[in-house]
Formats: C-alpha cells, sequence, structure tokens
C-alpha cells in the first residue's frame, strides 16, 4: 500500500480532539488542503468524538467557502483502523484533489493580498465564543433540544450557521482591518466585500461590545478605528 | 532546578524497514541542527535489548531530559520506550514517538527523496511537540472493596455469590420480589435435563447463605453517581431509598422473551404458544396434547432483528423430547430454518432427538409455514413439496431480547447499548464482560442471549474483572486527562459534561457559581471537551493546543529559498 509523500501527519487520540482552530491554523501557515479522519459511526474508540469531528468540519468547509476557498480543501473521512486500503484510497484521491486546485486561492481565483486576511479573520473566528458555543451545543439541540425543549431540524442548523459563519468572519476581518489602519464604513464594506449597511451594522455591534471605536469625523465621513485591547 | 531543553533524538533503522526506504543519517544528521537538539543516535533496533540500552546509556551521559525517537508506531512500543526513560531518570512523558516507518518509509517505498525529506520534517515537528511536553505522574485513586450486582438472575446470583465469597461485600437489587429471573419460569435445561428451578434455587441459597452479600429484593437502582472506586447509589426498596457507596457495578439484568404479535403464525395464548409459555405448561403438568408443530426463528433473522438467539433451537429440542417422553404417542415436528447445535453434547442431543422419533423439516424464510386449524401447512425444503402437520398445539420460538428499560440504565450509567440494544462490551474479544467505563461490568443475556452455562461462565468472569479493582484497593490510571485550567473563565454552560463519554466531568455548585469539575480517574483522555470549550477554560494534557499549534507550525516551515 503505497500513497503520495505529500502529507504531513498529526496524531490525535481521537477526531475529537481536533479543535477548529487547529485546522484553520493549519491554513492560515500555508496548508493547501487538510485531510482529517475518524473512526465510523458507531465505532468511535471513544464513543463520540468522531460525530464532533463530523459536525466541526462540516461547518469549517463553510468558513472555507465564506473566505473564499474551496470546501473540498478540507475533508472527514470515516474509516476504521483495519482499513489501511481505504486510508490509502482517501488520500491519494485527495492529494490529487490538492494539486488540481494548487496553493491556496489558485483555482478559486481568490490568490491575492486579501486571502490571507480572511484566513486569520476565520481562524480567529472559530476560536471565539459564539461559533464554539453553538458547535458545542449543535449534538444536544440536535437530540434532546434547547432549554424550551425545541430540537433544531438539519435545515435551521444549516441556517443558523450560514449566518453565524458570515458574521463572525465578517467581524473578525473587520477588527483586524481595523488594527491597521482606520477606515470608514463604505472602505470596510469595499474591503471586506459587504454591503455598506452590513458593514455599518457589524460595526455598532462591535462597537457595543468594546471592540472598535470612532476616531474621528472627516467632513462627515465618520472613521474607525480598534479599541487596544 | 532543571537546565535547558537537552533533546536526544534517535533514528531507528528497524534493520531495512526505515533504513532500505529512506537515509536515516540524513535524517539523524538533520535533527543536529535542530534548536535544542543536543545528542542524536542511529539505532539498528531501538526496541531491542542493545537498542533500549543505548538510548537508556545516552539519556544518563548527555544529561537528556527529552527524548524524541523516530521509528516505528507506537502502538507497538511506546510502553518500552516510556519504560526505558523511566529507569533512565527521565519521566516517561518527556518521550516523543515520531512514526516513519508505517506512516513513512513503508509507503514511499519507491519514492527514497521525497520520504527522506518527510522523515526530517517530521523528525522536526516531533522536537517541536518535545519542547512543549510536561512531565506527568500516574494518578491513582482509592477503591472502595465493595460491589453492586444489578439482578439477581443466575447471572447475578453467581457473580455476587463468587464476588463475595473472595472477601468482597456485595449488594445484589432485584426489581421481581423474589430472585431467580428467567430461570424460575423454565422447566428442565438441555442437554443435561437438570431442572431449572433446582439450579436456581440452590444459587439463591448460597447467596442468602453468604454472609458478604445483601439480597434486596423488590428494589431498584435508582441513581448512580461517581467513577470506578467510589459509586454512590442510590437504590428504591419498598418505597424508601437505600444508599450504598461501592467500587464497581455489575449489570446482570437479562432478557425478555419476545412475545409474537397477536395473530402472528395465529398466535393466541391458547392453541398457538411461545417455548415460554410451553414451558410452564410442561412444568405445572397441564400439557395435555399429542401433536406438537413448532416453529423456529419467529421473529428473528429478519430484517427488523437479523440475529440468531442462539438458544431457541436446544429449547425447542429439549421440550419435544420431553413431550415426546411424556406421551410416546404423540407427534412433535419441529419446522426449522437452520439448526444451532454446536458441540459435542448438543450434535448428540439433536441425533438422540431424532432417534425418539422428533421430526425435524426445514422450511425457507420465503415461504413460512402456515398455521390452520388443526394442522400446520410448510413447503418441506429437502422433499421439495408442502406438507401438512397435525397440530393441537403450535408452539412459536421467539428470541430474547432486551429488556424493554435497557436504555435507562445505559443512561443513567453512560454505559452503551449496541444496534439490538443488548449492553455494548468494551472490546468483543479482549474485553467482553467489561465496558469501556471502567469499574462497569456485564454478564447474562443482559450483554447477548445465551444459554445457562454460558451466563454463569460470564456471571464468574465478569466477577473475576470486577476483583481486580476490589482486590488491589487502588485504581491508576494514565495522566492523559483533561483539566481545568482556568476556572475563571469556565461560565458552567456544560457543554464538557453533556459530550463526555465517560461521565468524567460533573457540574458542581462552588462559591463563585456553576463550574465543571474534571473526575480524573474517570477521564479516559479523547479531548472532547477541551477542544468543544467556547471559553478555552479546559485543557487537555499531554496532548495540548499549544502542541498542536507547535506540529502545524513546524509541519509548514518554510526553509530559506524553498518554493512556497
Amino acid at each position: 500500500m503505497q500513497y503520495p509523500p505529500d502529507m504531513r501527519v498529526i496524531r490525535t487520540m481521537c477526531a475529537g480532539r481536533i479543535d477548529p482552530f487547529m485546522i484553520m491554523e493549519a491554513f492560515v501557515r500555508g496548508a493547501d488542503g487538510v485531510f482529517t479522519a475518524g473512526c465510523l459511526p458507531g465505532e468511535c474508540h471513544y464513543t463520540g468524538g468522531n460525530f464532533q469531528a463530523d459536525l466541526r468540519v462540516k461547518v469549517l468547509r463553510k468558513v472555507l467557502e465564506n473566505a473564499g476557498l474551496s470546501s473540498d480543501r478540507l475533508v472527514f473521512r470515516w474509516m476504521s483502523s483495519a482499513e489501511g486500503a481505504k486510508f490509502v484510497s482517501y488520500v491519494t484521491e485527495f492529494i490529487g484533489k490538492i494539486k488540481e486546485l494548487g496553493p491556496l486561492g489558485q483555482a478559486e481565483g481568490t490568490r491575492d493580498g486579501r486571502l490571507q486576511v480572511k484566513l486569520l479573520a476565520a481562524k480567529n473566528a472559530v476560536e471565539g465564543r459564539k461559533l464554539r458555543w453553538v458547535l458545542g451545543k449543535q449534538t444536544q439541540f440536535e437530540t434532546e433540544g434547547n432549554v424550551y425543549g425545541e430540537v433544531f431540524t438539519p435545515h435551521e442548523l444549516e441556517r443558523m450557521y450560514a449566518e453565524i459563519v458570515m458574521d463572525e468572519c465578517a467581524i473578525q476581518e473587520i477588527l483586524l482591518l481595523l488594527k491597521e489602519e482606520t477606515l470608514s464604513v463604505p472602505e470596510v464594506a469595499e474591503k471586506v466585500g459587504i454591503s455598506p449597511p452590513r458593514a455599518l451594522r457589524h460595526l455598532a455591534n462591535m462597537r457595543k461590545m468594546g471592540m472598535v471605536a470612532l476616531d474621528k469625523v472627516e467632513g462627515r465621513t465618520p472613521r474607525w478605528k480598534a479599541v487596544e485591547a | 532546578m532543571e537546565e535547558g531543553l537537552r533533546i536526544g533524538v534517535f533514528v531507528c533503522h528497524c534493520g531495512t524497514n526505515i533504513a532500505g526506504f529512506l537515509d536515516a543519517a540524513a535524517v539523524a544528521q538533520y535533527a543536529a541542527t535542530l534548536p535544542d537538539v543536543v545528542f542524536t543516535k542511529e539505532n539498528l533496533y531501538s526496541c531491542s535489548e542493545t537498542g533500549t540500552r543505548e538510548i537508556k546509556e545516552a539519556i544518563k551521559e548527555q544529561r537528556l531530559n527529552r527524548v524524541v525517537l523516530a521509528a516505528c508506531t507506537p502502538r507497538t512500543h511506546e510502553p518500552t520506550f516510556r519504560a526505558a526513560c523511566r529507569e533512565a531518570g527521565v519521566n516517561p512523558y518527556y518521550f516523543e514517538f515520531v512514526n516513519i516507518r508505517e506512516q513513512c518509509s513503508w509507503v514511499h517505498m519507491k519514492q527514497r527523496e521525497e520520504a527522506t525529506e518527510k522523515a526530517k520534517e517530521l523528525v522536526r515537528m516531533g522536537v517541536a511537540r518535545a519542547r512543549l511536553l510536561e512531565p506527568r505522574d500516574v494518578i491513582v485513586a482509592d477503591v472502595n472493596p465493595t460491589a453492586l450486582v444489578v439482578g439477581a438472575g443466575i447471572s447475578g446470583l453467581r457473580c455476587a455469590n463468587a464476588l463475595g465469597s473472595s472477601g468482597f461485600k456485595v449488594t445484589v437489587v432485584e426489581r421481581e420480589d423474589e430472585p431467580g429471573g428467567m430461570l424460575r419460569r423454565l422447566y428442565k435445561l438441555a442437554p443435561e435435563g437438570v431442572d431449572a428451578r433446582s439450579v436456581v434455587d440452590r444459587a439463591v441459597n448460597d447467596v442468602k447463605a453468604n454472609p458478604n452479600v445483601e439480597l434486596l429484593t423488590s428494589a431498584m437502582l435508582k441513581e448512580a453517581r461517581g467513577y470506578i472506586g467510589n459509586y454512590d447509589v442510590v437504590i428504591s426498596a419498598d418505597g424508601s431509598d437505600v444508599k450504598r457507596n461501592v467500587g464497581v457495578i455489575v449489570l446482570a439484568t437479562g432478557a425478555e422473551a419476545l412475545a409474537p404479535q397477536q395473530g402472528q403464525f395465529g398466535y393466541d395464548g391458547k392453541r398457538v404458544i411461545t417455548q415460554l409459555e410451553l414451558e410452564g405448561r410442561l412444568r405445572d403438568g397441564s400439557l395435555a396434547v399429542a401433536d406438537v408443530v413448532m416453529i423456529q426463528c419467529v421473529g428473528a433473522r429478519c430484517e427488523e432483528r437479523p440475529y440468531c438467539s442462539r438458544i431457541c433451537c436446544m429449547s425447542a429440542i429439549k421440550n419435544a423430547l420431553l413431550i415426546r417422553q411424556m406421551r410416546p404417542e404423540s407427534r412433535v415436528s419441529i419446522l426449522y430454518r437452520d439448526l444451532q447445535c454446536y458441540g459435542v453434547e448438543r450434535e448428540e442431543y439433536l441425533r438422540k432427538a431424532k432417534e425418539m422419533g422428533v421430526r425435524f423439516v426445514s422450511y425457507s424464510p420465503d415461504s413460512p409455514p402456515q398455521v390452520g386449524g388443526c394442522s400446520v401447512r410448510v413447503y418441506h425444503q429437502l422433499f421439495g413439496r408442502e406438507v401438512e402437520l397435525p397440530a393441537d398445539l403450535v408452539v412459536l420460538s421467539t428470541p430474547l431480547v432486551p429488556r424493554h428499560d435497557a436504555e435507562v440504565l445505559s443512561k443513567m450509567l453512560k454505559v452503551p447499548l449496541d444496534e439490538e440494544k443488548f449492553f455494548l462490551e468494551a472490546h468483543v474479544k479482549l474485553r467482553p464482560v467489561d465496558f469501556a467505563t471502567d469499574g462497569i461490568f456485564v454478564c447474562g443475556t443482559a450483554h447477548f442471549p445465551a444459554d445457562t452455562g454460558e451466563s454463569i461462565s460470564q456471571a464468574l468472569g465478569a466477577a473475576s474483572r470486577a476483583s481486580i479493582p476490589l482486590r488491589n484497593l487502588k485504581v491508576s490510571v494514565e495522566p492523559i486527562t483533561s483539566c481545568l485550567v482556568d476556572e475563571e473563565a469556565c461560565r458552567g454552560c456544560g457543554c464538557c459534561a453533556y459530550l463526555c463519554p465517560y461521565a468524567a466531568i460533573e457540574m458542581v455548585e462552588t462559591d463563585k457559581g456553576r463550574k465543571a469539575h474534571v473526575i480524573e480517574v474517570a477521564c479516559k483522555g479523547c479531548g472532547v471537551c477541551a477542544s468543544t470549550c467556547y471559553r478555552r477554560a479546559l485543557r487537555m494534557n499531554h496532548f495540548t493546543d499549544e502542541q498542536y499549534s507547535a506540529l502545524i507550525a513546524a509541519a509548514l516551515e518554510r526553509e530559506e529559498g524553498s518554493s512556497g
């Protein structure tokens, strides 16, 4: 059983140990693809860690798409430790796919200076409380429901994550940009690639949270800055 | 006072397994260029007597305080090398194992250069992690040498008696008002022909006579909290709560016989009955019929329930023989799909049954028997035509199924059920009566459909397994556990406790509010809690976030001038 030598392996005792920040850190540091794997459903040696890994990777694939990267650059595969041939097959397939996509952003047409900022923002977003809390609660929301006993359907979860990923990544990206220079709302909107009303909404929330503040008003245009931590 | 880092890197040739496919010397030379690496060496076979001795000597001579070994997989020899480090005076958790065989030399056999480069990078990663390793000591907890056995059927009784006779105090909880379980409802046991009641009565008497065993009947396990060595259980008995603290718990809650659906094969509980109901009639002497047809695999080996219940063939043959012996003029037929009569005694029993005139008719699940008013029609597979068998009584052999309330216990003790809802053991071959959760064991038909002999074997096996921590009075646990490092940050959300598969995190009230508390001795180090915590308050010892960051950074480090 042979496979291409383009992959470096990082061992975790359970796929459930794979923290979302680890995957994003790999992309930030220049990995062109991240391959994750866990036990077959029902066979997790630690009972349910593989399910946690799967739901995290699903959300992280949205995060990648949001940053302008193909979600094919991140996969989670199920296999038994007895299925060596399967591992070889999946890994060979994945490496082939990544070679096809090329370095980060190449096939997607987003290989520019903004990509690194978006990736770093994405990493900060998955280290942030909101995304982590929802990921942590997902299993409970899907089975027993929230404190009111409301059980979430897959559709509701999809929609919720789509919103949270967009908002959290945008917020982190705005923060990174404002740490470099002061910006107006239209400038923020243009750099992040969102509409000005949305940018203003984020800035207003960020101001409430103490992340940003008004720097000065030039003519009739307010300029925003990041607050020193 | 510790000196600075002194990392030793050992690169194993593994004969030709590694050195035959990559340049081990180049890997060692590269390792020597890494910061904090003060010593490198190549071994022919690190795991050999010579190899481990060389490592230990190097540790002492070079005053190494971290050891990185690039060799095979930790699954083979991590304990060996951890022990070697310990013997040489280095904490075993300062040892890092890098796989350059299964994940490198063996899978890139025709790409020597690339494999060598990959091995170098893997070693760089291992060294990066080694810099961040911390010393750890094995965690030890006390064990209360007492046990709780749930269920007083033959398995529970035999298990309790064995534990009690070994000197441990045992509490047995039985929900019925009489102990004995399923055996009390059976007549005779095959192939020996012993009386079921006498077997179980002896077990009951042994338990009642055992001064170490306390038998609570009309009692149910209500609550169980804790971990191996220290379970606090609440039993509701006769309307009041009985509290006990025990070191281990054994589940022996048994199984139920599947009741056929009304009308299935004409089931009516009078003329068409189950094998279990037949046992009752045989025992109380109310069987007064001549022609009996038994149908095997009713509700088993089908889409809904794909398993074979293992014991029904022997039960049917046993009862068929009994009927033939009681009333020699009777005609008894067994309609079967396959016959489970393995081993010497059972095969002999089958032969005897055929000699004694029990008729065996094989049928296919595609053309099941048709139960009529006074006969059963069935397509005889071997004759190749339909036959009609006179039947005053039709007996359906249904499978043993898990108790309808198995899920209650499963949730209470956080022990898993398999697809069929029988209790799921830790490992089918290596740990057949243990649960993955330490300190809890299972035996008898609660685990899978078993006959009396098998149930007793399991019960004794569970008693043996359970007695290990009880006798040692201590359990020691590998110190790869979760740890609440930032109590301030913890907001008591409970996600960690909810997701923990081992009930190793509990939420406790403190004067700073609700906080997570890790029960170290129950923690198996899976890391789900630490990677979930939205406040980053939990840390996974020996597999920390910082170590993973270092591994990722080292993996993706770009050398000066290389293509990016």
